[in-house]
């Protein structure tokens, strides 16, 4: 790792070094006090904002930092997410940029000294209706031009890629054909998490775990507590203490708006939950990412031998966390549609996310009326797989004083112009 | 060496039925009665599992449904706590995760590699050389524990049921037996869940007087009428008491999903006995006291010939007494309430050998009993938003605040005599039952559009129950060596402060690093002492760490319980079987299947453009709209105006989200002053229903409207062709089909075949002269079979879905979700006339505003596009490319040869530029071939004027 503060590098020698003397590793990343006065700030101690401080001080050379998380790092949507990372999209824009992302991620181990074991493992996105297998064609196609690999398989090949799918004619929702697409796969969440905020504390970022924004303090704005639309920023009050910053960025998802609040800024977004499930461990049989759309299902087995399943975006606003009875039974029967094998396997745990959703379904990046202010949010149930392209691109936003080009369709001020941006068409076909 | 003791006075099993089965192909002989692990260790088979990463040998650890060491394979069926499951005669029960065998595991070496594989040592390595890194990873996921899935498993029946029950009592010990007879005594319908395969909790391992406690109270229970499930176990509390309930007994399944609106829940749920951490205690022969109990006690199986016990409780001293009855020699009791412990244990892979003590005595024996303190299960009470807190002077966690409608009773909220819990069990089974008849008034009185019940609201029953004591226990976690921590994960207490000192020090991240919790019994045995080894790396207390989130489910429930059968039936119109019957090629529509063709689509054209053919367009959503407000419904939703359409009149509408996407269309009529009936695209009837539905339920309330979805509440035939009226004539004679009385976009109520009360309307999708009616479904089959014989002579043939498609084509109507997608707004389509921004307001107008002030610039446009080659038909999905480029700038979305003109005709999106009449385009091939195209004046490549269509 290029940091500059320390820290041994991981390596399979340095395991078998410490086995033998029986030391323990040095801390991952620091733990500091919170300093009066930092340059940056950034809200939201997950991937977007991990990745977002790593770039600053990597790329841009910012080191004077601040991390803040209001639980532990990773304990939001970057902890609870299904880890599916794919790069065919619909739009050059949403090409381009997953790409870059995927790119990144595929090295990550190297770059940053941590394993996240990214495991290329293929993605099958199902089609079981005439209308679903049009589409995909459409997506094949898109992506042939754009150097993306990925292809409308049929079922036969889907059956030597997945047997564990039923792709035999007679099921409910029949397996007409698939868009394969090879170089997508998983990633280890967490590891994402870890592997960021080790590389950023490498340079000098403060992460603060348990320390929770409070209040943003502004300064000239139109509302009359200063706030709003002119305003400049000027601190951040947290549970730990107060902090003078005149750049603050939001990384915050489901609390996203909370947060944007604080500084006198209204978001276009609603945050909605988005359910997950695991089953107990199997032996490995199920060797690729499976998607079906019209089931709104998507499932891959970890390499611990879990299944993890996911679904789409719960259709009601709120923060609860808590999950539903029902969304285990439709998630279940829809498997079963797809793997009546697994029929036996029990569901261990379920969980749920925070998805920031904004209008257009695209996120929300770069500078706000508050001066000072950013904002990397708004990206509902895809915000995983765009983490590390984000906080590369957030971090110039912030370095240069000027939107980078990758991400100027997703400014904020796209909603007064009515230039709404859509993915929705690929990212309702899920993960 | 037969380890089935004398006949025990508490014994489960039945002598008489001896039940043959298998493990790992030895042939093996247990009693009804027996769990899979009783009847092994009966048989002197100890060594029941591998540990996941050192693949050491495991034995009893707790014996019940969490003990994480006795988890096989049974048959097809993965993970079955054996510990738990009866024995059958037959089966063929295996362990997993092992190879070659149980007994020599060559994994087992990674054992000499342990040092150097710490808690997630995977992330530290495997990183270079990069290409390497899919080897490791196929390597890795062969450690992944647990069984094996047989593909061929079947799907299997599985029903669910729905109970109606006031009060749910989880856990069937004295407390919620207790529990159940009171509230059932109070007149409430109860439901009694009991986890084990009976009730009584641990009174049936404790004395032949605790026993019959245990069976008077049961009988009382079905005295009372209490509903008493076994085998069953609670696993989710959901909003509002919404209760999940994974019932294991049901005859002929694995398992059934029970789902309960429970006005109150009783969590009486006992505690789990902990381990304790030290050196060597997964070893076989180490077990908790509560297995020991229950191995003599209920299997009458003597669990070692000579014990040590460590005891900080009442049930292990208990324990040593059993012992003893069981011709145990107990040769050494080591007292944790005077600061005695453990510090080792050790011996061959296949047995305990020797244990030393915490003042160094080294003790020889095959067995070693902890009684060192409990976990209290408070997974629901977490689900019902509850936050335990720990309590150092009973060792254990406690509830700190319930919500109204779940109340806590037995070992979670303390402790006490017999009397004492059974006095508590029954206070809060009463109270549940006061609190339930409060909730039933208030659930009665915020039902919507019903009348409410007299009298208000009585007050919430205060909770006035005397409290149980909370005794003291000495806070035992770890010795002064490091043991398991997590057993299914083979985490350590070293691993743990090894993560710890590396930063993962907080509960959750500690949990995600080292996996420790997140195995099979989800931390039921594990959380609390992994929460004890991160204080004392941290130097905080427990309650300083606190604990990870209990999520649900409670106990894992198979995937085939929770799915149920799938309600989602296929759907067909009432004419399906007639087409089945008529040589029909069926396609799947969305949820229906439809014809596609009866043969040759091509002769289905031609027929309908000089002859009538009968299309059967059922899946044509349709929503039937009354009440004095539906015009300002219409006004929102369509973005065109419906305020002036007259009875009798139909009108084309386009509905957009609010990002000015189209997202559906369809012609909605007028059939009298208050009622309307709206057709939608097949594909979009549920959505458009939702969508109605968010408005008049969120946005408008006050509006006197009511939606009913009719789709298969009529049969929709349309009849279209040159002579569709000569032919719907001989059919109908209450209504004047003349194009003069009845013209185009026009709607009438009549009498078709003697069926009265059928919608027709004057549209078409095909471009010809038609009649769309909508029949009401009992009789759709009888008005087709009257419209084929009374037209014979006219040459009435049906077509299907392919046909409609060519002939929609030709006359260049569009497809929502075909030619639109995802980021169609409404210009594109070329229907910006339909746009009225002078109106009020409706769903997406802000968007569309923009989209035309700015001249819909940067939008694609929709033409009809013709290649240059008449023969060449492109796939639907070919890309429309900047000559030269690859730069995509449209896409051809609808592709047919049109059999009317001879020639191939597309729709296609192209960017605004190419959008011009006469433009040439470059398509790029699905083979990769390219070819040119020609852009068209108007949509319709055939009568565009729409003479037929209107004659």
């Amino acid at each position: 790792m290029i940091g500059t503060n320390r820290g041994p590098r991981y390596s399979g020698a340095g395991l078998l070094w410490r086995g033998l003397r029986k030391s323990n590793w040095p801390r991952v990343w620091r733990d500091t006090p919170l300093k009066k006065s930092y340059d940056v700030v950034v809200v939201g101690g997950g991937v977007h904002g991990l990745a977002t401080a790593y770039y600053l001080a990597a790329n841009h050379g910012i080191t004077n930092v601040a991390v803040l998380d209001k639980a532990y790092l990773g304990s939001g949507g970057s902890g609870r997410n299904t880890a599916i990372v794919r790069s065919n999209y619909l739009t050059p824009e949403g090409v381009a940029f997953y790409d870059r992302s995927l790119a990144l991620y595929k090295s990550m181990s190297a770059d940053l000294n941590l394993n996240v074991m990214f495991s290329e493992r293929g993605h099958l996105t199902l089609a079981h209706t005439d209308s679903a297998v049009r589409t995909m064609r459409w997506r094949a196609e898109v992506n042939k031009l754009q150097n993306i690999d990925s292809s409308v398989i049929g079922p036969d090949e889907i059956k030597k890629i997945a047997p564990s799918l039923d792709t035999s004619p007679h099921t409910r929702y029949p397996i007409l054909a698939a868009l394969y697409h090879p170089p997508g796969g998983t990633i280890r969440h967490d590891a994402v998490v870890w592997a960021y905020a080790r590389a950023a504390d490498a340079y000098g970022v403060d992460l603060h775990q348990k320390t929770e924004v409070i209040d943003i303090e502004c300064a000239g704005g139109s509302n009359p507590d200063g706030k709003g639309e002119g305003a400049k920023v000027t601190g951040v009050k947290t549970s730990k203490g107060d902090i003078s910053a005149r750049v603050v960025v939001n990384c915050t998802a489901g609390w996203a708006g909370l947060i944007a609040g604080m500084a006198g800024l209204k978001l276009p977004i609603t945050t909605h939950p988005l359910q997950a499930a695991v089953t107990e461990p199997v032996k490995v049989f199920l060797p690729t990412v499976v998607v079906s759309g019209s089931l709104h299902v998507y499932v891959s087995q970890t390499d611990r031998g879990e299944l993890v399943f996911g679904a789409s975006v719960d259709p009601f606003a709120t923060y609860d966390m808590g999950g539903t009875l029902d969304f285990t039974e439709e998630l279940a029967g829809h498997v079963l549609e797809l793997m009546p094998a697994v029929s036996k396997m029990r569901l261990l745990r379920q969980w749920a996310g925070l998805c920031d959703i904004t209008p257009d379904y695209s996120p929300v990046m770069g500078f706000t009326p508050v001066e000072g202010f950013f904002c990397d949010v708004g990206w509902g149930t895809y915000g995983f797989k765009a983490g590390p392209v984000s906080g590369e691109q957030m971090a110039k936003c912030v370095a240069d004083q000027a939107t980078p080009e990758l991400i100027a369709p997703f400014a904020l001020s796209r909603f007064e112009h009515g230039m709404l941006v859509g993915e929705k068409g690929a990212a309702a076909v899920g993960h | 060496m037969m380890r089935r003791l004398e006949p025990q006075s508490g014994e489960f099993i039945d002598r008489s039925q001896p039940l043959k089965f298998t493990w790992n192909s030895k042939k093996l002989v247990g009693f009804a009665g027996d769990t899979i692990v009783s009847a092994l260790l009966a048989n002197n088979e100890q060594i029941i599992s591998r540990s996941m990463k050192y693949h050491r040998p495991r034995g009893v650890l707790s014996a019940d449904y969490w003990d994480p060491n006795t988890t096989v394979q049974v048959g097809d069926e993965p993970n079955v706590r054996a510990g738990h499951r009866l024995l059958e005669t037959g089966i063929k029960v295996s362990a997993q995760n092992v190879w070659p065998s149980l007994a020599y595991d060559i994994k087992a070496a990674n054992r000499l590699a342990g040092r150097f594989l710490t808690a997630g040592f995977y992330y530290k390595t495997f990183m270079k050389p990069q290409r390497l890194w899919p080897l490791y990873e196929k390597v890795l996921a062969r450690f992944a524990p647990g069984g094996v899935v047989d593909l061929n498993t079947p799907h299997g029946y599985h029903d669910k049921r729905y109970a109606h029950v006031d009060v749910v009592v989880a856990g069937a010990g004295p407390t919620g037996l207790a529990a159940a007879i009171s509230a059932a005594q109070a007149g409430m319908s109860v439901m009694l869940v009991e986890h084990n395969h009976r009730v009584g909790g641990h009174l049936l391992w404790g004395s032949d007087q605790d026993r019959e406690t245990a069976a008077e109270l049961a009988n009382l229970a079905k005295v009372a009428g209490v509903e008493i499930l076994t085998d069953s176990t609670v696993t989710g509390r959901y909003d509002d008491n919404w209760v999940a309930i994974a019932q294991r007994n049901h005859p002929g399944v694995v398992e059934r999903l029970i789902k309960a609106r429970a006005k109150t829940l009783v969590v009486a749920a006992g505690l789990i006995e902990r381990p304790y951490v030290f050196a060597g205690n997964d070893h076989v022969g180490v077990m908790l006291s509560g297995a020991a109990r229950r191995l003599i006690n209920n299997y009458a199986v003597r669990p070692g010939h000579k014990a040590v016990v460590l005891t900080a409780n009442a049930q292990g001293d208990a324990t040593v007494s059993d012992l003893e009855r069981a011709g145990v020699e107990v040769v050494a009791v080591v007292d944790g309430r005077k600061g005695q412990t453990i510090s080792s244990a050790s011996g061959s892979s296949k047995q305990l050998k020797t244990v030393i003590t915490s003042d160094g005595s080294k003790l020889e024996a095959d067995l070693l009993v902890t009684a060192v303190g409990w976990t209290a299960p408070t997974s629901l009470l977490n689900m019902a938003g509850d936050r335990p807190s720990y309590n150092p002077t009973a060792a254990r966690f406690f509830p700190t605040a319930l919500p109204d409608n779940v109340l806590a009773s037995g070992g979670i909220v303390g402790d006490g005599s017999l009397d004492e819990l059974i006095a508590h069990g029954r206070s809060t089974g009463k109270l549940a039952a006061q609190r339930a008849a409060v909730i039933q008034h208030r659930l009665r009185t915020t039902v919507t559009r019903a009348v409410k019940p007299d009298g208000t609201e009585p007050p919430l029953p205060q909770d006035t129950r005397k409290p149980l004591v909370i005794a003291p226990h000495p806070e035992l976690y770890r010795a002064d060596t490091h043991g398991m921590v997590d057993y299914s994960e083979d985490v350590s207490s070293k691993d743990l402060l090894g993560a710890a000192a590396e930063g993962f020090d907080s509960v959750e991240l500690v949990k995600r690093f080292t996996t420790a919790t997140m195995g099979p019994s989800q931390g039921k045995l594990e959380t609390v002492n992994t929460v004890a080894v991160l204080a004392e790396a941290k130097g905080e207390t427990i309650e300083q760490v606190g604990t990870t989130v209990w999520r649900p489910p409670y106990a894992p429930i198979s995937l085939g319980a929770l799915a149920g059968r799938v309600f989602e039936p296929v759907r067909v119109s009432s004419i399906h079987e007639w087409h089945e019957a008529n040589n029909m090629t069926p396609i799947l529509a969305g949820q229906w299947i439809r014809p596609e063709h009866y043969g040759d689509p091509n002769a289905e054209v031609a027929n309908v453009r000089n002859n009538v053919g009968i299309i059967d367009v059922t899946p044509l959503g349709k929503l039937d709209l009354r009440g004095s407000d539906v015009t300002k419904l219409l006004n929102l939703v369509y973005t065109n105006k419906w305020s002036k359409l007259p009875i009798g009149a139909v009108r084309y509408g386009i509905m957009c989200a609010e990002d000015g996407v189209v997202f559906d269309d369809g012609v909605t009529g007028r059939l009298s002053e208050n009622h309307y009936l709206m057709s939608t695209t097949s594909s979009g009837a549920a959505q458009v229903w939702q969508w109605l539905e968010m408005w008049l339920q969120t946005e408008h309330p006050e509006w006197q409207v009511h939606v009913t979805p009719v789709t298969t509440g009529y049969t929709s035939i349309n009849i279209a062709g040159p002579k569709s009226r000569e032919l719907l004539n001989r059919l109908v004679d209450d209504v004047d089909l003349s194009s003069e009385a009845f013209p185009y976009m026009n709607v009438r109520i009549g009498t078709i075949a003697g069926v009265s009360n059928c919608i027709m309307w004057r549209i078409g999708f095909t471009g010809e002269l038609s009649f769309e009616v909508h029949v009401p479904s009992g009789f759709g089959l009888h008005v087709w079979e009257q419209l084929l014989a009374q037209g014979a002579d006219l040459k009435v043939h049906p077509f299907g879905l392919e046909a409609q498609r060519i002939m929609r084509l030709e006359k260049g109507h569009f497809i929502v979700g075909q030619d639109t997608d995802g980021l169609t707004k409404a210009p594109t389509t070329g229907l910006t006339p339909l746009i009225k921004l002078d109106k009020e307001d409706f769903a997406g107008k802000p968007e569309l505003q923009w989209s035309l002030d700015a001249g819909a610039a940067g939008l694609p446009v929709l033409v009809a596009i013709t290649p240059n080659d008449p023969s060449l038909v492109p796939d639907e999905a070919c890309q429309i490319l900047r000559q030269g480029t690859t730069e995509i700038v449209g896409r051809i979305t609808s592709s047919r040869f049109s059999p009317t003109l001879q020639r191939s005709i597309c729709l296609g999106q192209v960017a605004s530029e190419f959008a011009a009449a006469g433009t040439e385009l470059t398509m790029r091939l699905c083979d990769g071939s390219d070819a040119t195209a020609t852009v068209c004046t108007h949509h319709a490549h055939f009568d565009p004027e729409g003479v037929r269509l209107r004659g």
